[in-house]
């Protein structure tokens, strides 16, 4: 059975190698935890319906990336069609924090001529004793890119789905407000079907021009 | 896509640490299934199976007969096997590892068993006469491994096929160990996630994990280049299921040096793209619809195909699945991948057609993996009767090579042009600001240049009063006049000023004097009063006069009686005796006589009293007489203040005269050298400004047209036109280098002609200072052929064409043979004609 969705988002999951991407975005999908997982090699694709208000419901589509350098020829393709990404380090890794200047600039550079609502994550915040990353300096870094900042944890669901969200009604607002468009040829957002307004003539007519441009 | 990792046949049968301490000796068992422990009752398994030798028939032709018996031998082992597996299923469930296995084969069927001791015997010879199956029998050889290495040969199998048996490499492992490599960290962390459900690696201080350890950090230093790469690992970890740590890298290495692997892991990972490029050729060489169908959902290749080229199916397949293909890829290299990936495909195609793109995914990670967990064989079948051309596939790789080679030119050529186009467009910016800025300073030129001609006149007015200055300054101090003056007025100073506290001092005395007398006069009666006193003192005096009237009066009536006195004595005398004859007589007499003395006594007091108030009288003219003095003195002395303000007004004034007089003279000196220095300043700055005005203009006027060549050369497409107009810009330049060597012969005669500047020569007619020009010779433009503006227009010789232009437009002074004006002329045509306006 087909969930009917508002818009679909693509969005991508990047930075450094082991911070946690993979175990985020399963304990997104799937609710579970996995102590250790393959490392990602190339690209690995999961997605998921969210809720954002009552009967909104947008379909994810997120794509998992692997975060050793070499593999960015890979990865790079794609930046292009993603429409909002989390960017995560590892709090118990300070190299982890300080390549995500790095990482911007290679989203930056890869996605032109579109862009993408970012969202910073400093995950595995259940290792407090391990932390070597402060939550301050993380804000300011993430303000100072225009980012939001959530501190998540896979192991112990903290956040996990608050990031998602978070980044879904951020992407959400400025798909209503006209800052980001559906356009032919970029997949970042998709048109969804509204089971409610599909009946008035309006929006059959509407569609139908949608369909044949 | 990566398989689930919490798949229980990653730790099937194939690869528990425990077989490889079976000795190869050890009696023959079922190796050769190994791989497929739970064969499906799926008919068509069988029949793949049972049709493996008719898919390569060619293959069986060129066989001996020798070797076509042993193959027909395999096949039936092959039946039996299945059939053994079949009962086996059925009868004790399943094995879970190769020791009951063996057992319960063995006993199972001696037939069996005799079949896998061939097959043993089989294996020893080929491992024993290595070289010469490789030689001789390299096909069956082939046929063999396609149907699968049994386990216990793997180990050597898989040196003897890397060639990786006798390495010198092998020797530094020990030594490799002790170092430290910079990928170690990321190593560390990768290894807990190599294969994190098998038993040999499970745990953190596992043999396996530290063994895997050790190889992935004695290859990251042994290549330097490619490091660590994620991924690698699975593969050394298969190879550490089947062999000791120092062969398992020896086999690595290898692997990486001679099956592409290297190139794959490399930091660039360009044979990974070049893979996917040849597997997408494939791909819609054969499976077109599929292929259209992951376009429309954007299902790139990438998604699917990077870890099976990355990790040779190994974190995608099962283990005894991938070990299979991980046999033939020893053997034939990267081709199985590409030939199991398109089989893979076609077998799901009418699944995956169906599928969007969530469905798609998640066909990849959940039903794929283990379609062929019980028939291996079906997929190598398969994968078998893919079309693989290897000289297509070189051909793509050439293709691909130069698209990339292409690309990356490109992307050089996009890079240059993208800098090159943003230093023109800053070119542009400021060459439109150079013109407005051009315009300004031709402006402020010619205000200046009208600044300058006032100033000259100035100058020449100033400097005749200079000399006029000079010239009685001159005369003074000939006459020694000035020296003389000054003293003479210093002395008429200093008697001033004692002139001035002299009368200071009178002054002050006259205050004083003034002050007394006022105190005096305060004391005195005043003027009416005076007045008054007047009167009276007229009134008294005319008292006096009655006073002294009756005085005289009041005398002669006192002589009168003195002589009536002595008459009425003589006439006592006789009357003497009156008084002797009557003694009331004398009383009276005395009396009488007492009485006239009194009265006597009283008029002398009255005449004394007179003469007092006489003198009070006098007294009180004298000071009326004293009172009128003090009056004049102090008039006087108002008189006297006057005056020596006066004087101490005109000595100020006398001072600030000579003092005025000082510092004009001063001044007339300083100003006059001044006014030299500075016009002589301006006249510089004046002349160093437009000789830089003129540089700059030269300077833009070649930026200018160098960036209309380029903005021409970006908006071509053809490269042709682009080398043809290179050409011409090189004739060009030749021609300017000419022209330029021309020019410096021509400028010395060119005296004035400044013919490209004919703003200057217009501007400044009043200060056609011949020196001022003459500076601008050398800063004329350098010419640039008009062509460069019209590189269409087919212009040889620019030269001849710029006399005409230069004849037509050249103003007055300009040399009509001049071969410079042209150019500039004709650019600054609206510029002259501001400049005629102006003027």
């Amino acid at each position: 059975m087909e969930a009917i969705w508002l818009y679909q988002f693509r969005l991508i999951v990047i930075g450094d190698s082991t911070v946690g991407k993979s175990c985020l975005i399963r304990r997104f999908t799937e609710g579970r935890f996995t102590q250790v997982s393959d490392p990602t090699v190339g690209v690995d694709f999961f997605s998921r319906l969210v809720e954002i208000e009552p009967g909104k419901r947008i379909k994810l589509q997120i794509w998992d990336t692997a975060g050793q350098e070499r593999f960015r020829s890979i990865t790079r393709a794609y930046y292009r069609n993603s429409v909002g990404g989390l960017l995560l380090f590892d709090i118990t890794n300070r190299r982890s924090f300080q390549n995500v200047h790095d990482w911007l600039e290679e989203a930056r550079s890869h996605v032109q001529p579109h862009s993408i609502v970012f969202l910073l994550v400093g995950h595995k915040c259940d290792l407090e004793p391990q932390r070597q990353v402060t939550r301050q300096e993380a804000e300011k870094l993430a303000g100072a890119y225009g980012m939001r900042y959530v501190e998540t944890s896979a192991r112990d669901a903290i956040n996990v789905e608050h990031a998602f969200t978070e980044l879904t009604r951020d992407i959400f607002q400025l798909v209503r407000s006209g800052d980001i468009t559906i356009q032919e040829g970029w997949e970042g957002v998709k048109s969804g079907f509204v089971p409610n307004m599909v009946h008035s003539s309006e929006e059959v007519t509407k569609s139908d021009r949608r369909c044949l441009c | 896509m990566s398989t689930p990792s919490g798949s229980p046949e990653r730790e099937g049968s194939t690869g528990g640490p425990n077989q490889l301490e079976c000795p190869p000796s050890s009696p023959p068992g079922m190796d050769h299934s190994m791989g497929s422990p739970l064969l499906s009752p799926d008919s068509s398994c069988q029949d793949a199976m049972l049709s493996a030798p008719a898919a390569s028939p060619a293959d069986s032709e060129s066989l001996s007969p020798d070797e076509l018996e042993l193959l027909a031998k395999l096949e039936e082992q092959n039946r039996l096997l299945e059939a053994d597996s079949k009962s086996m299923r059925s009868m004790s469930g399943s094995r879970r590892n190769s020791g009951s296995s063996l057992v319960s084969s063995s006993s199972a069927s001696s037939n069996l068993s005799h079949l896998e001791e061939d097959t043993w015997i089989l294996w020893g010879r080929i491992v024993n006469e290595w070289d010469e199956w490789r030689r001789k029998k390299d096909k069956l050889l082939k046929e063999l491994i396609r149907k699968g290495i049994p386990h216990h040969f793997r180990a050597i199998v898989w040196q003897l096929l890397g060639n990786a048996t006798d390495m010198p490499v092998k020797n530094q492992y020990s030594e490799l160990l002790k170092m430290s490599s910079p990928c170690e960290k990321l190593i560390r962390r990768d290894i807990a996630r190599t294969y994190p459900e098998h038993e040999f690696f499970k745990g953190q201080d596992s043999l396996g994990q530290e063994v895997l350890f050790n190889v992935m950090k004695a290859y990251s230093l042994v290549d330097r280049e490619v490091g660590y790469c994620q991924g690698s690992a699975f593969i050394v970890g298969l190879l550490l299921m089947q062999m000791p740590e120092e062969e398992a890298f020896c086999v690595f290495v290898r692997l990486m040096q001679e099956y592409r692997l290297r190139e794959l892991f490399k930091p660039t990972m360009a044979e990974l793209g070049l893979c996917i490029y040849q597997f997408e050729y494939l791909l819609q060489e054969q499976l077109p619809e599929l292929n259209v169908h992951f376009r429309s959902q954007s299902f790139h290749t990438s998604m699917y195909a990077s870890s099976w080229f990355l990790t040779l199916f190994l974190t995608f397949l099962p283990m005894p699945v991938a070990t299979r293909i991980f046999d033939i890829f020893m053997y034939e290299g990267l081709e199985i991948i590409f030939r199991v990936g398109m089989a893979i495909l076609q077998y799901n195609q009418t699944d995956l057609i169906q599928l969007d793109m969530e469905g798609m995914s998640q066909h990849f990670q959940k039903v794929i993996p283990h379609q062929f967990d019980s028939c291996p064989d079906k997929l190598i079948l398969r994968a078998y009767q893919v079309k693989y051309n290897p000289k297509r596939m070189k051909k793509l790789e050439k293709e691909y090579t130069t698209i990339k080679n292409k690309e990356m030119e490109e992307q050089i050529e996009i890079k240059r042009l993208r800098t090159e186009n943003r230093l023109l467009k800053q070119r542009i910016e400021t060459l439109e600001k150079g013109q407005v800025t051009r315009a300004q300073e031709a402006e402020e030129n010619y205000v200046i240049k009208r600044e300058l001609a006032v100033v000259r006149q100035q100058f020449s007015v100033t400097s005749q009063n200079l000399e006029k200055a000079q010239d009685t300054i001159g005369e003074l101090q000939r006459e020694k006049y000035t020296e003389q003056f000054v003293t003479g007025l210093q002395t008429q100073l200093e008697q001033s000023r004692l002139q001035e506290a002299e009368l200071l001092g009178a002054l002050k005395e006259m205050q004083d004097k003034v002050l007394d007398l006022e105190k005096r006069s305060s004391s005195l009666p005043d003027e009416n009063n005076v007045a008054q006193l007047q009167d009276e003192l007229k009134l008294v005096k005319l008292r006096e006069l009655e006073t002294l009237h009756s005085f005289r009066e009041m005398q002669d009536t006192v002589t009168e009686l003195n002589q009536r006195w002595q008459h009425h004595m003589s006439k006592s005398g006789g009357v003497g005796g009156h008084w002797k004859e009557s003694p009331k007589k004398n009383a009276l007499n005395e009396l009488q006589d007492k009485l006239m003395g009194v009265r006597l006594r009283e008029a002398q007091a009255q005449a004394e009293l007179r003469e007092v108030k006489l003198k009070a009288i006098q007294l009180e003219s004298q000071n009326q007489i004293h009172g009128k003095l003090i009056g004049r003195h102090e008039v006087e002395s108002a008189a006297l203040q006057e005056r020596l303000q006066q004087l101490a007004g005109q000595n100020k004034g006398l001072q600030a005269q000579l003092t005025e007089m000082k510092r004009k003279q001063a001044e007339l000196d300083c100003k006059s050298k001044e006014e030299v220095m500075a016009v002589r300043l301006r006249e510089a700055d004046s002349m160093a400004a437009m000789a830089e005005l003129r540089q700059k203009i030269a300077e833009l006027e070649i930026q200018k047209e160098e960036g209309l060549i380029q903005g021409q050369l970006n908006h071509s497409d053809s490269s042709q036109y682009i080398t043809q107009l290179r050409d011409q810009i090189g004739e060009l330049k030749n021609e300017i280098r000419q022209l330029r060597g021309q020019r410096s012969k021509f400028a010395p005669s060119s005296r004035d002609g400044g013919g490209g500047y004919p703003d200057l020569c217009l501007a400044s007619p009043s200060s056609a200072g011949g020196d001022y020009l003459s500076s601008d010779e050398d800063l004329l433009p350098s010419p640039i052929p008009p062509d460069a503006m019209y590189p269409a227009l087919p212009h040889p010789h620019p030269s001849a064409r710029l006399d005409s232009e230069g004849s037509t437009d050249s103003e007055a002074e300009a040399h009509p043979d001049h071969p410079h004006h042209g150019p500039s002329q004709q650019l600054y045509t609206s510029m002259v004609c501001a400049e005629v306006l102006d003027n």
